[in-house]
């Protein structure tokens, strides 16, 4: 599979504080993948350089050419007091494509309109956005990502603060436009137990430290109690992974 | 009644040009939460109006460079420009940035007048002096509001994308800086000229209470952007007819309109949601 983003030796960060140092490694097409870590680990850093959003300090991230990202930010980073419509919204992921001073025409909307009905809210389309629900929120701006025919699908947090249910719903929703459609995926998270379950590959950030590979190396007791910086057990139920972690005997199953 | 509005025409049509200008690019600056970089912006331009007419008072004017309208087209675009950027990010919260910018603007403004040759007080400032535009200022109002209000035509959909959602605008390649810049350049001029002859409150309240209005009547931006303008030209005529016919001081006339149309789309809303 063809490389999309390349890191080589990469140091990031702001200034002169670094945030991370000498990250090697590379997404490829058809990538599933699932960062995760604690809030200030980074996360976001390492997104914005995949972006293309922050430049390395040291050592180069390099990008394929003609690379489009979809990007769906996190919920709360859009604001909702904008009297917008669900397709007002959609239609802005063609922003770029449509070219400075021009509005969206009918071949945009149709694409916004196939773009909802591909994450099953078409009937939503002219319904305002500060009126949904958070999973409809969630997937509005996924189809606002999809609508600009991205080649990486990038999700910042997308089931932060949200139910089970919708969780459930918006992790099947990526892992179903992944497989259907081969998109190459990474989507960040802080909460492991979710994004482990769906993922192809884990990268997990934390602690200043970084850990790349396949769901199976990773999700393994040694890789993550060293990571994690105290015992965790892995276990299976019904085919599902869980990391719980070991305090003084007592399990706690939200890491 | 309408003969002595007739007298103050040129006054109104200036009056309906500001209310035009700055009730759309108030719909931005409701939206996006920077009421009072309107405010503190209002405040340098009239320190630049005050710094002219005391370098007036002290025979040190240097042509146009010192001329009150250069004066506080500069120190507000340098302001907007300032706040634009991000407002000296780092320690300072931006909000307390804009309270310090408001604060010594508008004592700076007082006490340069309190100086100045022309010592008629800061009311002027306050209150403006909206029955004195005459059709040279309507005329030169025009020549600033019609390319600002063709810039925000031409680029709405960019205006709306980084005032939206600005980290999405970055992927797709969008210079958040750059138009950060052109908007609050923008609602720089657009105070500047207004400054001249509206006051601090009247530009302040064309910024603010139109746009709330629409927000307030209109589910969507581009009835939003209509009601806004709508409620600022009735307000205008309304309120500068009544300061006609019952000698009222002006400007407070059309923000008392404005405020009661505001009253009007509130009570309009509630009864919607019922």
């Amino acid at each position: 599979m063809a490389e999309l983003v390349s890191f080589d030796g990469a140091t990031l960060g702001y200034g002169r504080r670094v945030v991370l140092s000498d990250l090697s490694f590379s997404i490829a097409e058809g990538d599933f993948l699932g960062m995760v870590g604690p809030n200030g680990a980074g996360k976001t850093t390492i997104l914005r350089a995949i972006l293309g959003t922050l430049k390395p300090l040291h050592g180069t991230v390099t990008h394929t050419p003609n690379i489009r990202f979809g990007y769906v930010p996190q919920r709360d980073q859009v604001d909702y007091n904008f009297p917008l419509t669900v397709v007002d919204v959609v239609l802005m992921g063609r922003y770029d494509r449509i070219g400075l001073g021009r509005r969206p025409g009918a071949r945009d909307r149709d694409l916004a309109c196939k773009a909802l009905e591909h994450v099953g809210i078409l009937d939503l389309a002219e319904q305002s956005l500060n009126l949904l629900s958070g999973g409809q929120k969630q997937r509005t701006l996924i189809a606002r990502a999809l609508v600009g025919e991205p080649n990486v699908l990038v999700l910042d947090e997308p089931t932060s603060g949200m139910d089970l249910v919708s969780t459930t719903q918006i992790l099947g929703l990526v892992r179903e436009l992944h497989e259907r459609n081969n998109l190459t995926v990474l989507m960040v998270s802080h909460a492991l137990n979710e994004v482990a379950n769906y993922v192809e590959r884990i990268a997990l950030v934390m602690n200043g430290g970084f850990r790349i590979g396949p769901v199976d190396e990773v999700m393994t007791q040694p890789v993550l109690s060293a990571m994690y910086g105290i015992p965790v057990e892995v276990d299976s139920f019904n085919g599902h992974r869980i990391v719980v972690a070991r305090r003084d005997g007592i399990a706690d199953a939200d890491v | 009644m309408f003969d002595a509005v007739l007298l103050f025409r040129e006054a109104l049509y200036g009056a309906l040009v500001i209310g035009l200008a700055c009730s759309v690019i108030g719909v931005y600056v409701v939206l996006r939460r920077i009421v009072f970089v309107g405010a503190a912006l209002a405040e340098l331009s009239s320190a630049g109006i005050a710094l002219a007419l005391w370098l007036e008072g002290q025979s040190m004017m240097l042509g146009v460079a010192t001329h009150p309208i250069a004066l506080a087209l500069i120190l507000t675009i340098a302001g907007a420009l300032f706040f634009g950027a991000g407002g000296g990010r780092g320690r300072i919260p931006p909000d307390a940035t804009v309270g310090v910018t408001y604060a010594v603007a508008g004592a700076a403004g007082i006490l340069l007048i309190s100086k100045a040759a022309v010592g008629e007080a800061h009311d002027i400032f306050l209150a403006g002096n909206i029955l004195g535009i005459t059709r040279a200022d309507t005329l030169v109002l025009l020549a600033v509001a019609i390319p600002v209000l063709i810039v925000h035509t031409v680029f709405y959909k960019e205006f709306l994308f980084v005032s939206f959602d600005r980290e999405t605008a970055r992927t797709l390649g969008y210079n958040i800086n750059v138009w950060n810049l052109l908007l609050y350049f923008t609602l720089g001029v657009v105070i500047a000229f207004a400054m001249q002859s509206a006051g601090v409150m009247l530009v302040f309240n064309f910024l603010v209470l139109p746009a709330v209005t629409g927000l307030l009547v209109s589910r969507s931006m581009s009835g939003v952007f209509l009601w806004s303008v709508a409620s600022a030209l009735v307000a205008s005529l309304i309120g500068f007819t009544l300061s006609v016919r019952y000698d009222l001081p002006t400007s407070p006339a059309i923000i008392a309109v404005s405020g009661a149309l505001v009253l009007v789309a509130f009570v309009a809303r509630l009864g919607q949601r019922r």
